[in-house]
């Protein structure tokens, strides 16, 4: 009994089977001590793969979306300083890039995006200077190509038309589909 | 405000205090996934009855929105880097130079650290961890574990500290994508200039007073209150080294030649040598050059690699994402509007509780509150609600910024002072006290009277050619001077208290922290409103609610407390 208390270590940070957090140094902290729970193991497992999943989806859904820039992003929301040097208004176009990113179509139209005539004002604010007009245009057509196919909400268009936040580009195929689906 | 905004921002604040304070015992991982989980399945259910499918199949894409790749993939440029120079031996050269720089008369070794600790500001890359995780393994050469034997265990705790304070701060006024670039786009709206960097020497010059503080409150308070919680051993007395033989460190002509390629990879960055390239990518291009002429294989890179707090990390912005989803952060910002209706408080001292909020919630990375919370503020001013007018907004934003910037330092879930805590050998939490104390009583206060006599009228109007007159600048150094004595004076006296006992110490941080806090918040009112004795008791009492929160959220003990004692 002695001799096992004498073995046992005194503080957390004494166990080196606990995961590494810089090289050559161990992670004792009280959340992620792994010894403590064996309980949850299968729960933390769970958590760590549904984390990692999150950031593979995350990072592939731009590849695939064909906006692959976006990841660059740091979403420090520099372009912001656009401010009216947008010609039709915009004033939060970070909100548009990482909503392209993550195929977030609502966000996209409650920022603007389908107001964006493409002019690249903003471009010159970006820190990276990512091609943010072909960014928003792609993002334009696949927001047209959800709200045909009813991956967007009703009221969340009807809002975006209401409040003028669809372009001249737009306006059309928007007021069509809107007419459609109340008729 | 829907009740399942309330409900969720009400969910998420509890479970984090509960696992702050130890009451629910799991990986804050996995506690951050369930949350998220829970949380969007009430969203799920309240959009499935009033909002139907297609927005419930939008939830997901709205929470991952809110992962922010860019301080993830920082981490990992940085930990590569680091590995890189490891294996190349560019420490090692690094270590020949800092020995060489110690011994010259007007630096010494005081000077070295002092330049060393500052580095993260002078470099202000968009995120402190890259530096951090290149920097930390050569600052831990100093101790005796770490082969140069010449700094105590107190001065290695003090160094890391503020170094890692400095880190964790320095994305703020960072020009290549810094946090504060968030603030200076919504100023933009008014003040024309300020995307040329309006917020960058206010927050500038509260970190560098506020690193300074730190390491004072490392060295008298921190190391009194948790004296057994850092394993790093003493400096090996000359007098036992005399009969041992220490090999000086040496470094090959591979170690020098990476630790300039790293140096030039940084400099490219923050001067955009190469036009305007992601950090990341310069930095992870060096890296893998650096591999190339040391011949390292993969296998040694990866081991640098670590995942457990970018798993953190990501587990923290899914946890916001699926709060913004459920209108989480409107809550907030509808709770502080009502704040401001209390007579006791008013806008000014809702300000004062606001400025502090990241603080009094610190998560893993600050852009996640701060995308939120900067338009809140921004509708506080005269675009919004009227509450204050352009100018006060910019004093308000300045205080913000700063403090929300330093967030990321004493955030547990994940955050960036993990990494400080890991290199000193620290169980979790330990700086925890003095980097929110900093932030809130020493960099919201400086940010705030920059902004205010320093830097308002520079960006005021580009035309005006404005710059602060002598009288501005010499008020700025006189209430500055006051408010750094002042936390000093706090710090050394909780410090003599602490030396008496740890309870007794503990008792009076709390207390420090409440006048400070009082202080901090009168001294933001005083920046906004001058001389108006009202507003000025409004923001003191506003800070003493902010501090009282903050101090109830430092732990008093780091190791859970022994079984015996419990019973
Ligand atoms: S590209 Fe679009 S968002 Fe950018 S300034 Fe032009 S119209 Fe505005
Ligand atoms: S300036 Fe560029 S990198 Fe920064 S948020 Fe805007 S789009 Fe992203």
């Amino acid at each position: 009994m002695a001799s096992q208390k004498k073995d046992k270590p005194e503080h957390k940070r004494d166990r080196l089977q606990q995961p590494l957090v810089m090289p050559g140094i161990h992670r004792y902290q009280f959340f992620s001590d792994i010894s403590d729970r064996p309980l949850t193991k299968n729960l933390n497992r769970a958590a760590m793969l549904a984390i990692g999943t999150a950031l593979a989806v995350d990072a592939l859904k731009p590849l695939i979306g064909g906006v692959p820039q976006t990841l660059y992003c740091y979403e420090c929301r520099a372009c912001y300083g656009t401010q009216d040097r947008c010609p039709v208004g915009i004033g939060l176009q970070a909100e548009l890039t990482v909503s392209a990113r993550v195929a977030d179509y609502e966000r996209f139209l409650r920022a603007g995006g389908l107001k964006c005539v493409r002019c690249g004002n903003c471009r010159s604010f970006c820190v990276v200077n990512l091609d943010l007009p072909r960014i928003y245009s792609t993002m334009q057509q696949r927001t047209i190509a959800a709200m045909q196919r009813g991956a967007i909400r009703r009221q969340a268009i009807q809002h975006a038309y209401d409040d003028g936040l669809v372009g001249r580009q737009f306006i059309d195929r928007v007021a069509q589909w809107l007419e459609q689906e109340s008729g | 405000m829907t009740w399942l905004g309330a409900l969720t921002l009400l969910l998420f604040v509890g479970v984090m205090v509960l696992t702050l304070l130890r009451k629910i015992n799991m990986p804050v991982q996995t506690v951050l996934v369930i949350t998220t989980l829970v949380i969007l399945a009430l969203g799920a259910a309240h959009r499935a009855v009033f909002d139907g499918l297609p927005a419930v199949l939008a939830m997901p894409n709205e929470a991952m929105g809110w992962i922010i790749l860019h301080p993830i993939t920082a981490l990992l440029a940085g930990l590569f880097m680091a590995g890189a120079l490891q294996i190349s031996g560019g420490f090692e050269a690094f270590k020949v130079l800092i020995m060489a720089l110690q011994r010259v008369p007007i630096i010494g070794l005081a000077g070295t650290l002092v330049i060393l600790i500052q580095v993260p500001m002078i470099a202000s890359l968009p995120c402190g961890r890259i530096i951090a995780a290149a920097l930390l393994p050569l600052l831990f050469a100093f101790s005796a574990e770490g082969g140069m034997n010449v700094l105590t265990r107190t001065q290695m705790i003090v160094l890391i500290g503020a170094f890692s304070r400095n880190a964790f701060g320095s994305c703020g006024p960072s020009p290549i994508g810094g946090v504060g670039q968030i603030g200076e786009g919504f100023l933009g709206a008014h003040f024309d200039a300020a995307a040329a960097g309006m917020l960058r020497a206010p927050q500038a010059f509260a970190l560098m007073l506020g690193t300074a503080v730190t390491a004072l409150f490392l060295k008298f308070i921190t190391q009194r209150l948790y004296p057994d919680d850092v394993t790093l051993r003493d400096r090996i007395a000359d007098t036992e080294m005399a009969g041992r033989k220490v090999e000086p460190p040496k470094a090959t002509l591979v170690g020098y030649a990476s630790l300039v390629i790293f140096v030039f990879a940084l400099l490219a960055s923050v001067f955009e040598l190469f036009g305007k390239l992601p950090v990341q990518t310069v930095l992870a291009g060096a890296a893998v050059l650096i591999v190339i002429i040391s011949r390292a294989g993969i296998r040694d890179l990866m081991a640098g690699i670590i995942l457990l707090p970018v798993a953190a990390m990501i587990a923290g912005f899914l946890a916001a994402g699926a709060l913004a989803a459920t209108g989480g952060f409107d809550a907030l910002g509808v709770v502080l509007s009502a704040l401001s209706k209390f007579p006791l408080l008013g806008v000014a001292g809702m300000l004062a509780i606001f400025v502090q909020i990241q603080t009094i919630l610190p998560l893993s990375c600050s852009r996640i509150l701060t995308a939120a919370l900067v338009p809140v503020l921004y509708q506080f001013g005269p675009a919004g609600f009227n509450f204050i007018t352009w100018d006060q907004l910019a004093i308000a934003m300045a205080a913000y910024i700063i403090n929300a910037t330093t967030s990321c330092g004493p955030s547990p879930l994940g955050g960036g002072g993990m990494m400080g805590e890991g290199q000193m050998r620290a169980e979790s939490g330990y700086i925890k006290g003095a980097y929110v104390f900093t932030s809130m009583a020493v960099m919201a206060p400086l940010a705030a009277l920059y902004m205010r006599f320093a830097n308002l009228g520079l960006f005021r109007s580009q035309s005006e050619m404005f710059y602060p007159s002598a009288s501005d600048m010499l008020q700025l150094a006189l209430y500055a001077a006051v408010v750094v004595v002042a936390t000093i004076v706090g710090t050394l006296f909780i410090g003599r208290k602490a030396s008496i006992s740890i309870a007794s110490g503990q008792r009076w941080q709390r207390v420090g922290f409440l006048a400070l806090g009082a202080f901090a918040g009168a001294v933001l009112s005083f920046s906004l409103y001058g001389l108006a004795g009202l507003e000025i008791m409004q923001g003191a009492v506003g800070g003493a609610l902010a501090a009282l929160v903050i101090s109830l959220m430092v732990p008093s003990r780091l190791t859970p407390a022994p079984r015996e004692a419990k019973s």
